[in-house]
């Protein structure tokens, strides 16, 4: 009987990681998208994630925009909440980001690292404490009955059952359409060339006619907007706060490092795997201690394989 | 086409460029040469508007090139073929060349400038598919040759193309360098260290010591110039 529950637990842990780490694997890819293209690491990648969240929030339950939708709304609105930060993250690079990174720092002393990280940082403090100020610290959800039932899978072995959450499964389903459409706009479009070509060569690219400093803004919105739709699906299935961009700040940064930087599918990858160690550390460790595995599993990657399970040593001109 | 006027470039101090005017006239062919550190990569960097002047003019068929942003310049159709090659190299072989076709003028006759490529460069038909960075050297000169005659250009400035490569290599990049300007009528600008091979293929010659022409004049003039002669070819010595 016990090995019976242990099966049950195993499978449920690794189908719930695969869920969960759809959406981590999302998350993920912005912030790679963003290291990958501009070399910047961005801080404050959580803290565009929690402005997803909210952003799906006030579409569905706050203004009530896409009640209407009715079961759909808490989705549609996760998608929509991408648009809306790609033009916050758009002004954010013009204004801010834009002045530390691209051309204006290449080939300077630290390449503008020093400058991107009191940038990136203090971006991420104002975005906290300023949703602390508009949004409130009342945790937020974002209700669906979904999110309180589950499809029971009979898997046939004695009466072993694997429990799916509505809302996490199609959240995942969400996650992985964006991640495919993101990765068919990098690779097969001209502006995802143009994108990648300026993240592989700036001064080349610029020889190209490719405008370094707007496919560096297009990158960084997109990014942003990824991970915000990110947030707006994990706006579905779990309460926030502004202060949640700390919780998955670390998820993101480990998922990344996991796949490889600069790797967009890898950072895809790096997501799932996160997304597993948290579901199967749960298995053994209290919820507190779910963070400490992720940084347990980090470490080793950064010990035995630094360059990521997906990444190349790259060598850039 | 080209017209370069008292041109002035300094890093931080340090003059690079001082007072270089040159010219380069619709379906020449015009060589800079000179020595190391003379300022020769600067000169294609700043007419390419990677590199900001401190003074003089730069005029493409009669428009103000440095009110123009970089990033326009090659859809007006300058064709910068850098030192050191520089090509994308985790894009395949095929989208660099589609990377070069990026200005509209690239776009519109690109079928036909792929296939001109294919024709002078037919290794890169059999690795399109291989990553840039995988090529040999000759093989990524090529390549930047080839990305640079898919934007479509007017003028085309190639930068130290022989650098790096086995003489064999150099020589065959300097013949499809010739081919090219003979048949396609194409205007070039050519940066070179190979003095020699670079002078023979010039219309109209420009020597730049230590950020300043020194010496210009077509092919025969340079040839015949002692310091020429003494310097970049290695003869003249048993005269003296």
């Amino acid at each position: 009987m016990d090995a019976q529950i242990l099966l049950e637990n195993a499978l449920n842990a690794c189908v719930a990681g695969l869920v969960i780490g759809c959406i981590y694997g999302l998350m993920c890819v912005g912030l790679s998208l963003i290291f990958g293209i501009m070399r910047v690491v961005n801080f404050a990648q959580g803290d565009l994630l929690m402005l997803g969240a909210y952003a799906a929030f006030y579409l569905v339950a706050g203004w009530g925009l896409l009640a209407f939708l009715g079961l759909a709304g808490p989705f549609a609105a996760a998608v929509l909440a991408g648009p809306i930060v790609f033009a916050g993250a758009w002004l954010i690079h013009r204004w801010l980001v834009s002045q530390v990174s691209g051309l204006r720092t290449a080939g300077s002393l630290d390449e503008g690292h020093f400058g991107q990280l009191i940038v990136t940082l203090g971006l991420a403090l104002i975005l906290q404490n300023g949703g602390l100020i508009l949004f409130g610290s009342t945790p937020r959800a974002v209700r669906t009955p979904l999110s309180a039932s589950a499809w029971l899978v009979e898997v046939g072995i004695g009466d072993t059952t694997i429990f799916l959450n509505k809302a996490r499964v199609i959240a995942c389903l969400v996650a992985i359409v964006v991640v495919v459409g993101l990765w068919l706009l990098l690779d097969r479009t001209r502006l995802g060339r143009a994108l990648r070509a300026a993240a592989d060569n700036p001064t080349a690219a610029t020889y190209m006619g490719i405008n370094v400093d707007r496919a560096h803004r297009i990158a960084f919105a997109l990014g942003s907007a990824v991970t915000a739709i990110a947030g707006g699906l994990v706006a579905s299935y779990l309460s926030f706060t502004p202060f949640m961009g700390l919780d998955f700040v670390v998820i993101m940064y480990a998922g990344v490092v996991l796949g490889g930087m600069g790797s967009l599918l890898g950072a895809f990858w790096g997501g799932v795997t996160i997304g597993f160690v948290q579901q199967f550390s749960a298995l053994a460790l209290p919820p507190q201690l779910q963070n400490a595995a992720i940084f347990v599993v980090f470490l080793l990657i950064i010990i035995l394989r630094p360059q990521g399970l997906f990444g190349r040593s790259a060598d850039r001109a | 086409m080209l017209e370069v006027t008292g041109l002035s470039v300094a890093y931080g101090g340090l003059r690079a460029l001082s007072d270089v005017s040159l010219a380069v006239g619709e379906g020449q062919f015009i060589t800079v040469v000179g020595p190391n550190g003379a300022g020769k990569s600067t000169l294609f960097k700043t007419i390419s508007g990677i590199v900001p002047p401190q003074g003089g003019g730069i005029r493409f068929c009669g428009e103000d090139l440095l009110a123009r942003p970089a990033s326009d310049r090659a859809h007006l159709g300058i064709a910068h073929v850098p030192e050191g090659r520089q090509v994308f190299k985790s894009l395949t072989v095929r989208e660099n060349i589609e990377m070069g076709a990026f200005p509209e003028a690239g776009r519109r006759h690109y079928a036909r400038t792929l296939e001109r490529i294919h024709a002078l460069f037919p290794i890169l038909e059999q690795r399109h598919a291989q990553l840039a960075g995988t090529l040999s050297g000759g093989e990524q000169q090529m390549l930047a040759i080839a990305r640079g005659l898919a934007s479509g250009p007017r003028l085309l400035m190639l930068d130290e193309p022989s650098m790096g490569l086995a003489p064999a290599v150099a020589d065959m990049i300097f013949d499809r360098i010739s081919q090219i300007h003979r048949e396609d009528g194409l205007t070039i600008l050519l940066v070179e260290q190979r003095v020699a091979e670079a002078l023979e293929l010039c219309d109209r010659g420009y020597v730049l010591e230590t950020g300043r022409i020194v010496l210009d004049g077509p092919y025969q003039t340079l040839m015949n110039d002692d310091r020429v002669r003494r310097s970049y070819l290695g003869i003249g010595d048993e005269e003296s």
